[in-house]
């Protein structure tokens, strides 16, 4: 009987809804917190982000999140995973509306897919698409080489130069998807809506 | 590379799930129904997005339609779109915190244009999907249409479709008046209406009966989703076969990993739903 | 049981009374509704102009009767006469017995439209006397309905100086059956009889025990003995490609069609046969005799009119068709002046029993679609 606990973060934006639903599908009890002191002391913590970069990054601040998460990961060794917005808040900072710095997790700072990068393609970049992954990190275990998953954002970073896992996706230009670095995971795109593969992957996640 | 994507829409009217003939609505069945006979916790393998749209002619109730999303939406691992009446950030919330990512604007990109704008402040513009419905006229035009069908917009469709394309929305979904529900095929001639060069995935939407229908309209460049809404032609294994033939068609969908199923969770949770 | 198969494009079943099969298996409707799309319909209505033409000069007030219900297929035929050939049509519904509200609604929209019309109402009883011995004789539950509308446009034809009565379609050739009339579009009252009221007439008749001034409007004159000008019957669908769902939408857009809020019973449209409770039960009992009921019908006539395949109109037969019409249930048991076990005792009866068996007091398929 698998025993996975998870703490989501709810900062008011995000889809808390479906993320949790799908950790409860693969059996992990989840708590929806938005109180600092829980946070803190969670041992797996997700966070989702639906939105703009600036809200976001108010919000966590304004509810003493920031401060929590940041000593959840880096000094209780949280296992910690951010989805979309989640993940480029872990950035260094964000380019949408004036400069928004993040919470520096991930060393790559997020901006808008330009149009010489993307050239012809349609922004944002929304659908299915295919992921280069890292496969030795643990994300990915028992994915095959050509699963899609699902991807809807206008912003996006570039792999860092760093040992960590990564993998990207090619929109025009190959822009992080994924990100793991001993227990700090992100994902650009959204797990939880990309059915069977971001349920392994999650599954994989809870596992670690 | 970015696949195209299977849609599939569902109307909802007070508490049933509607078929649409050219917008006049029959009612087929309520959740129990649907439950039965399109198991989305299956068929979610079928499609790639869901679009849920509250299409009642009579007063809405925002919060018996969220009820219905968060029913629909569990277990429900695809994205999954939902509008229909929605004129303000406060109805768009109440969708996102069901289930919904993203929001289905239609009436209101003619009449508060700044809504757009304020959704994509707050949840961000792929959040957005812009909804327009057209239809033509005695002589053979294609109009605007907006309200549940019931408002005529004068301006020439072009134009209408052009300022809607320059609004903070991620997505725009086309949808045929004359064809809906028909099972006659998609109308290819809405996508002459768009620019030369559109910055935005378009969705097209109304007369698709089979997966030849699908099929046709995969196959077009312009055409980055198909969406159907035929509730009675995909009943049972309807969207999981339609796929099948899609994929044998050629089309470039997502590729799904079927190994992963219920059985490798090997606990269920107790306090599901 | 083990020579029952279907058609191989639609659904079609081999029990349908006398249907045949092409050598790809294909039912003669499917063969047709191929062959419709190389027939000359400019020949076709070529046929048409002169068969007008033979009865224009009548110097009658109008051309043509066309029977109507209110419903798509007989307000397709009368708005394209009207409109399209500029004909003077009288148009005439003979009321069904168990009028349905929606059907009265739609016959008012349609007469209100702009139609020149007749209501025509044979003695209520006689009629129910008919039905009744068609439901218990025949497992005809309208039978002296359908009789009426096989007889009565003739008779007020004759009556009215009018040579020509104009039907909607011939179910034989777009549904299934004989293609007697595939070849001329003129049919008579012997075909009448050996098809639409399938050879019955005689026997319900006679059972029925009604004087000849009773069944006056149920008869079957003579007319060319006496006016030395005989009536002719033809079916529209002979002139131009019927399609069902076309009707519809010229219906609903020109004479006020309005659809039903939901299914119907036993199918899964709600745009066709609405004026009638009697419908439901002559479906249901298509159903027990042959295996197919209205769900199977409309899921052919799509299969054909190309909105869905074979695999998708199977699953939608699956769950709509061969539906026990209990909602109407009072209603028949009051107009037939039956108890229900008796009702049940008569459907029994003609219950294939090949075809179904009864489990749990209702009778199931022992069969599946292949």
């Amino acid at each position: 009987m698998k025993n996975y606990k998870a703490t989501v973060i709810d900062y008011g934006m995000g889809n808390i809804w479906s993320v949790t639903s799908a950790l409860q599908y693969l059996g992990c009890e989840v708590d929806v917190s938005s109180d600092a002191l829980i946070i803190e002391r969670a041992q797996t913590l997700i966070l989702p982000g639906v939105g703009s970069f600036r809200k976001a990054m108010n919000a966590l601040i304004s509810m003493n999140l920031e401060a929590s998460i940041l000593n959840s990961v880096l000094a209780r060794k949280a296992k910690f995973l951010g989805i979309c917005l989640g993940m480029q808040l872990m950035g260094t900072k964000s380019t949408e509306d004036g400069e928004t710095k993040g919470l520096g997790l991930i060393p790559s700072s997020v901006d808008k897919f330009s149009s010489s990068e993307v050239a012809d393609r349609k922004v944002p970049h929304i659908g299915f698409d295919q992921v280069h992954f890292d496969s030795d990190g643990n994300l990915f275990k028992g994915i095959s080489g050509n699963q899609d998953f699902y991807f809807v954002h206008s912003y996006r970073m570039l792999p860092p130069d760093s040992k960590a896992g990564l993998s990207t996706c090619n929109y025009g230009i190959d822009f992080l998807a994924a990100y793991e670095n001993d227990n700090i995971f992100a994902t650009q795109f959204h797990p939880e809506k990309s059915q069977t593969n971001g349920l392994r992957l999650l599954d994989n996640f809870l596992k670690v | 590379m970015l696949k195209k994507r299977l849609i599939f829409t569902l109307l909802y009217s007070n508490g049933s799930f509607m078929l649409s003939r050219n917008f006049r609505l029959q009612a087929v069945g309520n959740l129990a129904w649907l439950q039965r006979n399109y198991d989305f916790s299956q068929i979610s393998y079928s499609i790639d997005e869901l679009v849920v749209l509250d299409v009642t002619r009579e007063k809405r109730n925002i919060d018996k339609f969220c009820e219905v999303l968060k029913s629909l939406t569990i277990n429900n691992f695809v994205p999954i779109t939902a509008g229909g009446g929605v004129w303000d950030v406060d109805s768009a919330q109440k969708l996102l915190r069901s289930g919904a990512d993203k929001i289905l604007i239609n009436s209101s990109l003619f009449i508060e244009r700044y809504l757009a704008k304020e959704l994509s402040e707050e949840y961000g513009q792929q959040c957005v999907v812009a909804s327009i419905d057209l239809k033509r006229s005695k002589v053979g035009e294609l109009q605007v249409l907006s309200h549940n069908g019931s408002k005529l917009h004068e301006s020439p469709a072009r134009e209408l479709i052009d300022s809607v394309l320059t609004m903070e929305v991620g997505e725009i979904y086309l949808n045929s008046v004359d064809r809906d529900g028909t099972g006659q095929g998609l109308d290819f001639e809405v996508l002459e209406l768009l620019p030369a060069r559109v910055n935005k995935p378009v969705i097209l939407a109304g007369g698709a009966g089979n997966s030849n229908h699908l099929l046709l309209g995969f196959k077009d460049s312009r055409v980055d989703a198909v969406a159907t809404a035929n509730l009675f032609n995909f009943v049972g294994d309807g969207l999981k076969k339609a796929r099948h033939e899609l994929v044998l068609g050629g089309i470039r969908l997502p590729m799904w990993d079927l190994g992963f199923r219920n059985s490798d969770v090997t606990s269920l949770p107790q306090n599901l739903g | 049981m083990n020579n029952i198969f279907w058609c191989n494009n639609c659904l079609a079943m081999s029990t349908r009374p006398r249907i045949t099969f092409d050598s790809r298996g294909f039912c003669n409707a499917c063969v047709w509704s191929e062959t419709k799309r190389e027939i000359d319909w400019k020949s076709r209505d070529q046929e048409l102009q002169e068969l007008l033409l033979k009865h224009r000069s009548r110097e009658a007030d109008f051309d043509c009767i066309v029977p109507v219900s209110g419903g798509k297929d007989g307000s397709y035929v009368a708005y394209t006469l009207k409109e399209k050939y500029g004909l003077k049509i009288l148009c005439l519904t003979v009321t069904p017995p168990l009028p349905l509200p929606l059907g009265e609604k739609n016959l008012r929209s349609f007469v209100e439209s702009g139609f020149n019309h007749i209501s025509v109402n044979p003695d209520y009883e006689v009629m129910r006397v008919l039905n009744k011995i068609g439901f218990e004789e025949m497992g005809f539950p309208y039978y002296g309905w359908l009789l009426a509308i096989q007889s009565i446009p003739a008779i007020i034809a004759n009556k009215f100086g009018i040579g020509l009565v104009i039907y909607g379609e011939d179910g034989e050739i777009e549904y299934g059956g004989t293609d007697e009339t595939s070849r001329s579009p003129i049919f008579d009252s012997n075909y009448q009889k050996r098809i639409y009221l399938e050879n019955g007439y005689d026997k319900v008749i006679r059972a029925s025990k009604l004087t000849d001034s009773q069944l006056a409007l149920f008869s079957f004159p003579d007319f060319g003995r006496h006016t030395h000008a005989s009536i002719d019957l033809t079916h529209w669908s002979y002139f131009e490609n019927w399609d069902p769902y076309r009707n519809y939408l010229v219906a609903k857009e020109h004479c006020g069609l309005q659809e039903a809020d939901s299914a119907n019973s036993g199918t899964f449209t709600n745009f066709s046969q609405n004026d009638q409770a009697l419908y439901a039960l002559h479906t249901y009992l298509m159903y027990l005799k042959y295996g197919f009921g209205r769900a199977n019908q409309d899921a052919s006539i799509e299969i054909r009119r190309g909105s869905m395949n074979r695999d998708q109109a199977k699953n939608l037969v699956k769950l709509y068709d061969g539906h026990y019409p209990e909602e109407f249930l009072n209603i028949y048991l009051d107009y037939y002046q039956m108890k229900k076990r008796d009702f049940d005792l008569v459907l029994d009866r003609y219950a294939n029993k090949d075809l179904f068996e009864k489990l749990n007091g209702k009778w199931m398929p022992r069969f599946e679609i292949e």
